[in-house]
């Protein structure tokens, strides 16, 4: 069966009301992840049958407050909710409360049964509902409501058939419209419903309050501005939510504790809050650093071992050469990924599920706003420290897209675990082995380096944000959820959904990278390759990343980079630790031991002076053009996958590549 | 005076507030005539946390300066 037949359900309510919990219940493990068309924000799906011969296709739209537009989440629900194209139509809409703050979310809930699609309330949180001593009548809402209210408890299940049951029965409402506009925009409502054959009037106002031509038209013929008419609907619609709460809904205050002030009088403390959120962050920095070490490390010995069994079995050749050289090292750098994801992921879904994660935005906010970033961006920020790659992806998290674009274009100025074998070569090599102020001054210019790292980004993104195009920035308000426990079963989906997208999307692109590269390793214009031997099809220096390494040294040569050094820079393309093998192929060392083409590389004499080739000048020279180039086709691909454009990603490797450029040349002048 | 002039833990009632402020406000349920109340700061008081018909909604300072409030009850 095709998508096209299945009905289409959208499931619509406020943040933090068990929506992705209710999502995962319905539809288990057959989801795909893709994005809504011109946004690049998340649209989660899920196909399963609910019935013999009825399949639902069920659809998680963003959190919202309203279904008037005041940020993308908005947009992207209004026009889910107005398409008319058959495929995309939406059939159904289950409406999410939480069962304990229900008032605003009747508020969004009325929105949508005026919009005249067939709808049934889904109340969440039933045991804490319970707990806390609350009592809903059901059925005198549904029939107030005109549709049906199902009690539903996503921890156990409980609810869920009844729920599909009257999902698959449901109806508009005919109870509507909740809420009357003012006698001055009927005239004109009239017209824009038949004009654009909408079906209720509140599609109209909707439509027309959030289109900014009939906006303004609205605001000329009544005179009242749209803000005052979206305000004037808030305060009928809040009148009529707190009519029907008073009726239907009754609460014991003896029984209702709430653990969230408790745990918020030390969580938000503005001493100990803060010691908290360094400590996870601490947490997840060591967690990312050194948790995933031993993983990633087993999966580079799998692959390294079928590799060299691979070698050992078959013949000799081409092609055996492009598995074990190109291929199977290409899948081992996609999969090497897979533990820092899966760590981060289960992290951050921690982080939101329990309702933390709206704290740390809330204590970093002040911190990070000279920036252009909220407190969002402190976790790709510290995520960044041991990889691009995880880092990038979290901001997926992120709703806001500028702020979500500023995070991805600066988080590979971050000093990533990659960096730290070439800084721990080239500071080896040139930095003296002294001590100053009892401090050992590699130790400070490593330390330096981190800084830098943090300094450059930071400062781009506060760059960035005063060019980058404004839309209308969302005001910052910020619902704090209660504190709950997590469930399980939304981390492993968290965890699952984001390692497959990252392993078939990007995984693509790095794959195809890693082949050419290999090409251009193993092949060269002058000469054929020689896959019969063990070693290397042909020497480096004969290749073409060889002789594009010459062709680039004239162009190298102002930042004091010779012909190996610029071909070690383009190979380490590949990964940015790439740069010390390389070393050690061009300078004809055995081992990749560190010290060894340290003290080879310590040999090497400049031809013109006479005098050793590294000096301070090439040497600070070259760390800082790693510090600031995005040499690393993984981050490359990360980028253009999350921000589904490769021109975005193309545009920030050449200016980052020039940024280095630039930093390198004028230390190089300047030291030498 | 106005929300932002709150001390933790007092409440007061939302005035009528001028044209101009983000609608959203309203729509969070943050609206003239409702029960406010400070529930807690961020360092250097920016931004602020304010609990209004049962949610915690969070809003910098500079927002939270726009809302006019009654004085707060001592208690």
């Amino acid at each position: 069966m095709s998508d096209k037949q299945a009905l289409r359900i959208a499931l619509v309510g406020r943040p933090n009301t068990g929506k992705s919990t209710l999502f995962n219940r319905l539809t288990g493990l057959n989801q795909k992840v893709g994005n809504y068309p011109g946004v690049t924000m998340e649209r989660t799906m899920g196909l399963s049958k609910w019935a013999p011969g009825v399949l639902a296709e069920v659809i998680d739209l963003p959190g919202i407050y309203s279904l008037h537009a005041s940020s993308t989440d908005e947009e992207v629900v209004m026009n889910a909710l107005f398409q008319e194209d058959p495929a995309e139509k939406i059939d159904r809409v289950i409406g999410l409360a939480d069962g304990t703050n229900l008032k605003t979310c009747l508020f969004v809930f009325s929105q949508v049964l005026d919009l005249g699609l067939p709808a049934v309330l889904a109340v969440t949180m039933v045991d804490e509902m319970e707990r806390r001593g609350m009592e809903l009548k059901v059925s005198d809402l549904s029939e107030e409501l005109g549709c049906a209210v199902v009690l539903v408890n996503t921890r156990t299940g409980e609810g869920l058939q009844a729920l599909r049951q009257a999902v698959l029965e449901a109806e508009p409402s005919q109870k509507t419209p909740f809420f009357q506009p003012g006698g001055v925009h009927l005239h004109w409502l009239a017209q824009v419903q038949a004009a654009k054959q909408l079906a209720t009037p509140y599609r109209a106002w909707l439509w027309g309050l959030n289109q900014t031509e009939d906006a303004e038209t609205i605001h000329a013929e009544s005179g009242r501005p749209p803000q005052r008419a979206r305000t004037d609907e808030a305060i009928q619609r809040y009148r009529q939510v707190n009519q029907w709460l008073r009726r239907f809904f009754i609460a014991d205050p003896v029984k209702d504790r709430r653990w969230t002030a408790r745990i918020d009088r030390v969580v938000v403390h503005p001493i100990w809050g803060s010691f908290i959120l360094f400590g996870l962050l601490f947490l997840l920095f060591q967690g990312l650093f050194y948790g995933s070490e031993g993983p990633m490390n087993f999966i580079d010995d799998q692959f390294a071992a079928l590799s060299g069994w691979l070698t050992d079995h078959l013949a000799s050749g081409f092609f055996s050469h492009l598995l074990t050289k190109g291929v199977i090292p290409g899948i081992a750098g996609v999969l090497i990924f897979i533990p820092q994801i899966a760590l981060l992921f289960a992290f951050i879904s921690l982080l939101e599920e329990s309702g933390y994660m709206a704290r740390v935005v809330f204590i970093m906010d002040r911190f990070m706003r000279p920036f252009g970033l909220s407190g969002k961006s402190v976790v790709p920020m510290v995520s960044g420290t041991a990889c691009a790659i995880p880092a990038i992806m979290s901001t997926r998290n992120m709703e806001n897209g500028r702020e979500r674009l500023l995070a991805i274009a600066v988080t590979p100025l971050i000093t990533c675990s990659a960096r730290l074998p070439v800084y721990a070569l080239l500071i080896g090599l040139v930095i003296p082995d002294h001590s100053f102020l009892g401090m050992n001054i590699r130790g400070v210019v490593l330390l330096g380096l981190y800084v830098l790292g943090f300094v450059a980004a930071l400062g781009g993104s506060a760059l960035l944000n005063r060019f980058m195009p404004r839309k209308k920035t969302p005001a910052f308000l910020l619902e704090m959820p209660p504190y709950r426990l997590p469930i399980g079963r939304n981390v492993l989906y968290a965890v699952w959904n984001r390692t497959k997208s990252f392993v078939t999307e990007a995984g693509k692109i790095i794959l195809a990278i890693s082949i050419v590269l290999w090409f251009f390793a193993s092949f060269g214009p002058d000469r054929k390759p020689d896959f019969t031997q063990d070693h290397a099809p042909m020497a480096i220096e004969e290749s073409y990343i060889g002789h594009m390494g010459m062709a680039i040294e004239p162009i190298m040569a102002p930042l004091g980079f010779d012909w190996k050094v610029s071909v070690a820079v383009l190979s380490s393309f590949v990964a940015r630790e790439v740069f010390v093998g390389t070393m050690a192929t061009l300078y004809s060392v055995d081992d990749e031991d560190s010290a060894t083409i340290r003290a080879q590389m310590a040999r090497q004499v400049d031809p013109k002076t006479g005098q050793p080739y590294f000096t301070l000048a090439v040497g600070v020279s070259l760390l800082l053009f790693y510090a600031f180039a995005m040499q690393c086709m993984s981050t490359f691909a990360v980028v253009a996958r999350e921000t589904q454009s490769y021109q975005f990603a193309v545009i920030q490797f050449i200016v980052l590549g020039l940024l280095a450029y630039g930093v390198a040349w004028i230390a190089y002048v300047l030291l030498s | 005076m106005f929300l932002s002039e709150l001390a933790i833990g007092q409440k007061a009632i939302v005035l009528q507030a001028p044209d101009g402020l983000p609608v959203k406000l309203f729509e969070m349920g943050c609206m003239p005539g409702e029960e406010i109340e400070l529930v807690f700061a961020a360092p250097f008081a920016d931004p602020m946390c304010f609990r209004v018909q049962g949610t915690l909604i969070s809003m910098r300072r500079a927002l939270a300066a726009l809302i006019p409030i009654t004085a707060p009850d001592v208690g």
